[in-house]
């Protein structure tokens, strides 16, 4: 029993982090239809970012959320404008959107390998050892500080997306961006806008991750698939059904250790990501809108 | 007295391959540089490898991320074909290559379905998982050890040949595909799978059809692989880093073209080779701004830009055809091929 | 489209017809490029040099030596290392004008490639620093599989391959006769430690039976740890594996795992991980209140990265078992030699096993070329086959024993982390500079 309400907290936990991770990405492919593959490569930047601001300018990292997060809007809108645009929109540009963001990424890879080596880092702050008792459960600080700020996204999030202009401009662009530019709306900033948003989600999620676990240049890859787990499996119904579906990719990734090798863990999530591609009905993000 | 050959079979670039193939093939009689010939066997399986991945990525529009599982089941199945058997080297390819070819069709058959990016995603998922489930089954794969093959003295010298005769196949292959009756039924899938079941292209047989091909030709790579390095472990055989130079070599040289990806693999291979020396871990970024230029500016990569290069100096000559788009066009239709041919 | 009658006739006409021109012209783009490929002329020119074994008369040039190491990708930190014990020991010879080969002092180059931690590359440049770059004798690179890797295509062109970084038996069991590992066994090193372990449980430290949870990163080096812990306990019947788990390298998330072996409430925590896993690891361990009477992480644990990222606090009385440690200078001569020379090579720092393992790689090469008096590769293996010499390895001696595939079978020397930051030997007894301490005191609850 003991065990049984360790692993649910735990899961909780995750859930927060995984949340964060699939925000961005959901929210770049229900407006702009693109899957951005350099998602992994700025989950990464934003790890290495929170640990060069700590390790040489000692800036904690939930401190230096928002900054990390305001320039990661910047280069997401960078990388919009140069690259992203000149793709052709919607199911045909597909594949090639997929090809361009994952040539991002490798380069972006290659930078960090270039500039911080390959070597594993660690954000070590003084309190990443401490823990407090919940219960009958240690709980690690930093693990319940990530998800502190994971819901505070949640909240921002919706209320962004439903109460202010911009918020709705964004789901109407997702809707349908054809009549928004009947209605006066400017689809080309708003897509510019989404995916500087989508990408700071990312680099937001990447710094979270740095204060919990270890990361060096290859960093994101299985984030980026878990992301994708959940935007497929929430659907773009909500901010919140994005939550609930990470908080189901977390309770199974975390229970599972009671039935297959722990090794095997680290498949459940990649076979979950099939399954759910293979059996959830056409239509897979179909006409569903953000709201 | 006239060959009676298929009237899809140009006469050209059949006697260009052989002449080629003659050419490779006689080769190392005339020098004895024993690491350029090394080379030159690896270039082959890395040849044979782009192009059966290309089947799925460029004819069919199917970019997976996930082909180095079937390279690594075909590898460790012919590898344990041979340790715990006794089977001949080639037969062993041709089991592990028809196992992995099969395993293809298992994942890929429900997956098909998918279009477009899913697909993509769906591969990185299978590759991963396969690496997992792999790298922990002891039994078959020897675990994170691996397996070792015994040593043959002269066999990595020998393999030259079968190299030689690897690519040529699966160029031959790629050609047939590509020219045949069957390659505009592939070419109506990737533009439009619906349209084509309607005018009464069974996509789904062909789709698997290719599905099993490039599987299996994964499958005869990935045991050849194991012949040549005795020594193959699942980290490597099943990494997503080599699933990765795949699609690089496949969109870089050209993807859906017909012979785009061996360029790409041989230009893969020479670069590493070189850049190896001076910059070891600079390629893979310099891949990636490669991949970004492609798809940018020219579709078609290398090859792409070989043509518009000939388009502009021999402006007479008759282009088009129903080969020259690349993945699925941006707004509607290709340009006719009419359109150019009345200059 | 045009109909097809009037395309052909067009293609027949022109002898550039351009279909076909670009199938065939990529042939032709591909022959060039082999062609070109086989023109570029190999870096050194060897004078004399023919095909396969030099002659053993010397060439003016020297002896070369060639060996990669992974000094970009994931092992580039201990490659670095490696690197640095190879230099020192080439820079000692050179210093001394040069290695005697029958009476003679011949210079000695070494020729050090990338191997980005990558497997083909590795038997690729091992291939073109044989048929290439004509080398006499290779050494070694480090990692398990890149050693296996690269032990075949020395096996198969018959040139001595010396490595230090190699340890799997799996490597030294296929029979090789020109490959020759310096590196112990894991197995070896998980026995140390429950050699030490035992000892305590014998002096009624530890309770008897013991139960063990172990877990084990899914590598070579994972598995063979493994296998000796579990060897071990059914050998000795004082212990009971109750949690065996493996997991991945570079996995982030030890939390479910660790749940697992606080609910085994075993007393001894032995694992086997590479140093990142073994921060992450130790950090939830630590996070999650867990406390066990022995903790090990197999080969890591007084790695100063570790207790920099960690906090002293956290490592304490972390059992590791390691190939050689700095501390052995107190005893050991060769040893001395070596520290000595490397800090006034490497500005006053401590070496650690890696540095140590390169040069006494190298160094092992040398001598058994002045041994064999020629560059004769034939000769020079028979006289590795034969070494017994000196060496700065726990144990004082370096051979390459038959029985075990030409695989060092030195002991490991045992540490132990302690409060003051120091990390004494506390195994083998004739090693030892300080007792250790079972069961851990920190665990006091």
């Amino acid at each position: 029993m003991e065990r049984f309400a360790d692993l649910l907290i735990a899961a909780v936990l995750l859930a927060g982090l995984y949340s964060t991770m699939a925000y961005g990405l959901g929210l770049i492919y229900g407006v702009l239809r693109i899957v951005n593959l350099n998602h992994g490569g700025m989950i990464m930047a934003g790890a290495y970012a929170g640990w060069y601001l700590h390790h040489a300018l000692g800036v904690d990292p939930y401190v230096s959320l928002l900054p990390v997060a305001a320039v990661s809007f910047g280069v997401g809108i960078l990388v919009y404008r140069l690259l992203v645009r000149r793709l052709p929109r919607g199911a045909a540009g597909g594949v090639q959107s997929l090809l361009l963001l994952f040539g991002v990424w490798l380069m972006v890879r290659n930078a960090a390998y270039l500039m911080f080596t390959g070597n594993d880092q660690t954000l070590r702050t003084s309190y990443a050892t401490r823990a407090l008792s919940v219960g009958s459960a240690l709980i690690s600080v930093n693990r319940i500080a990530v998800f502190g700020v994971a819901v505070a996204i949640l909240i921002a999030l919706h209320l962004l997306l439903t109460r202010t202009y911009v918020g709705k401009a964004i789901r109407a662009v997702a809707q349908n961006a054809d009549s928004c530019t009947l209605v006066g709306i400017p689809v080309e900033r708003i897509y510019a806008l989404t995916f500087g948003l989508g990408t700071a989600l990312a680099a937001v999620a990447g710094l979270l991750g740095a204060s919990l676990f270890p990361f060096n240049p290859s960093f994101g890859a299985s984030e980026l698939l878990k992301s994708f787990v959940v935007v497929v499996l929430g659907g773009l119904g909500s901010v919140a059904g994005t939550a609930v579906a990470a908080l189901i990719l977390a309770l199974v990734e975390v229970f599972a250790i009671l039935v297959i090798p722990a090794y095997l863990t680290a498949a459940v999530g990649f076979v979950l990501l099939v399954l759910v591609l293979v059996v959830r009905p056409g239509g897979l993000f179909g006409q569903r809108v953000l709201g | 007295m006239k060959l009676r050959v298929a009237p899809w079979i140009r006469p050209r670039p059949a006697i260009g391959l052989l002449i080629a193939c003659a050419l490779l093939a006689v080769g190392p009689l005339f020098h004895d540089d024993v690491y350029v010939h090394n080379l030159l066997t690896l270039t082959f399986v890395g040849i044979a490898a782009a192009l059966a991945w290309n089947w799925l990525g460029g004819y069919l529009g199917q970019v997976s991320f996930g082909h180095a599982a079937m390279f690594g089941i075909g590898g460790f199945i012919a590898a344990r074909v041979q340790l715990s058997l006794g089977m001949p080297m080639l037969i062993s390819w041709a089991v592990g290559g028809l196992v992995a070819g099969i395993f293809a069709l298992i994942w890929g058959h429900p997956t098909l379905r998918l279009r477009g990016p899913y697909f993509s995603i769906a591969t990185i998922g299978v590759g991963e998982a396969t690496r997992l489930v792999c790298t922990y089954w002891d039994s078959f794969t020897g675990g994170s050890s691996g397996l070792s093959l015994p040593m043959q003295s002269n066999l990595k010298y020998t393999l030259y040949w079968y190299g030689l005769v690897l690519a040529a196949l699966a160029l031959c292959a790629s050609y047939a595909l590509r020219r045949s009756p069957v390659g505009l039924s592939l070419l109506a899938i990737k533009s439009d799978v619906d349209a084509a079941s309607d005018v009464g292209v069974s996509s789904t047989r062909l789709q698997d059809l290719v599905l099993f091909l490039s599987g299996s030709t994964m499958g005869v790579c990935g045991g050849f692989y194991a012949s040549y390095f005795s020594y193959i472990e699942p980290g490597d055989m099943f990494g997503f880093d080599r699933s990765i130079s795949w699609v690089l070599m496949g969109v870089i040289g050209g993807i859906g073209t017909i012979a785009g990806p061996a360029l790409g693999a041989v230009i893969f291979v020479l670069l590493r080779q070189y850049l190896i020396a001076s910059y070891p871990q600079l390629y893979l970024g310099l891949y990636g701004l490669l991949l970004v230029m492609v798809i940018l500016f020219e579709p078609l990569g290398l090859t792409g830009l070989f043509l518009r290069v000939v388009h502009r100096a021999r402006p007479d000559l008759a282009v088009g055809g129903p080969v020259i788009e690349g993945p699925a066009p941006a707004g509607g239709p290709p340009p006719p091929a009419e359109t150019r041919e009345l200059k | 489209m045009v109909s097809p009658g009037g395309y052909l006739e067009q293609c027949k006409k022109k002898w550039f017809c351009y279909r076909a021109m670009r199938t065939r012209t990529v042939a032709l783009v591909l022959c060039a490029l082999a062609i070109a490929a086989c023109k570029k002329p190999s870096d050194q020119q060897q004078p004399g040099q023919g095909g396969s074994t030099p002659a053993a008369a010397a060439p003016a040039t020297g002896v070369l030596i060639g060996a990669t190491l992974p000094l970009t990708g994931a092992e580039s930190r201990i490659g670095g290392f490696y690197k640095e014990g190879y230099e020192l020991a080439f820079e000692q010879a050179t210093q001394s004008g040069g290695i005697s080969v029958g009476g003679q002092k011949m210079p000695v180059r070494l020729t050090l490639l990338d191997d980005t931690s990558t497997q083909a590359t590795a038997a690729s440049l091992a291939d073109r620093l044989i048929n290439s770059d004509k080398v006499h004798f290779l050494l070694g690179t480090y990692a398990t599989n890149l050693v296996e890797a690269q032990s075949v295509v020395a096996e198969q062109n018959n040139i001595p391959y010396v490595n230090g970084g190699g340890a799997a038996t799996a490597i030294y069991k296929r029979g090789y006769k020109w490959v020759f590992g310096l590196l112990a066994p894991v197995e070896l090193l998980a026995e140390s430690v429950m050699k030490w372990v035992d000892a305590e449980q014998q002096a009624g430290k530890l309770p008897k039976p013991a139960s063990i949870a172990l877990l084990w990163e899914n590598t070579s080096h994972g598995k063979d740890f493994r296998k000796g812990i579990t060897e071990f306990a059914d050998k000795t019947k004082g212990y009971k594996v109750t949690v065996d788990e493996s997991f991945e390298l570079n996995g982030k998330d030890f939390s479910a795992l660790l749940g697992q072996v606080k609910a085994a409430r075993a007393d001894l925590f032995l694992a086997d991980a590479h140093l990142p896993d073994y921060i992450t690891m130790q950090r939830q361990y630590v996070t999650a209140g867990l406390c066990h009477k022995v903790i090990s992480y197999g080969a890591r644990g007084s790695e100063k990265q570790a207790a920099e990222a960690l906090g002293k606090k956290n490592v304490e009385h972390v059992i590791s078992a390691v190939w050689w440690s700095p501390l052995l200078a107190d005893k050991n001569p060769e040893a001395k030699k070596f520290v000595e020379a490397f800090k006034a090579k490497y500005a006053g720092r401590t070496p650690e096993w890696y540095q140590a393992l390169g040069f006494e790689t190298a160094r092992a090469l040398f001598t058994a070329i002045e041994q064999a008096g020629s560059i004769d590769r034939k000769a020079v293996r028979e006289k590795l086959a034969t070494m017994k010499i000196p060496s700065l390895l726990p144990g004082g001696e370096l051979t390459f024993p038959k029985e075990f595939g030409q695989q060092t079978h030195a002991p490991f020397v045992v540490q132990q982390n302690m409060p003051d930051g120091t990390a004494p030997i506390v195994a083998p007894p004739d090693s030892a500079t300080a007792k250790g301490i079972a069961p851990n005191p920190n665990c006091a609850k």
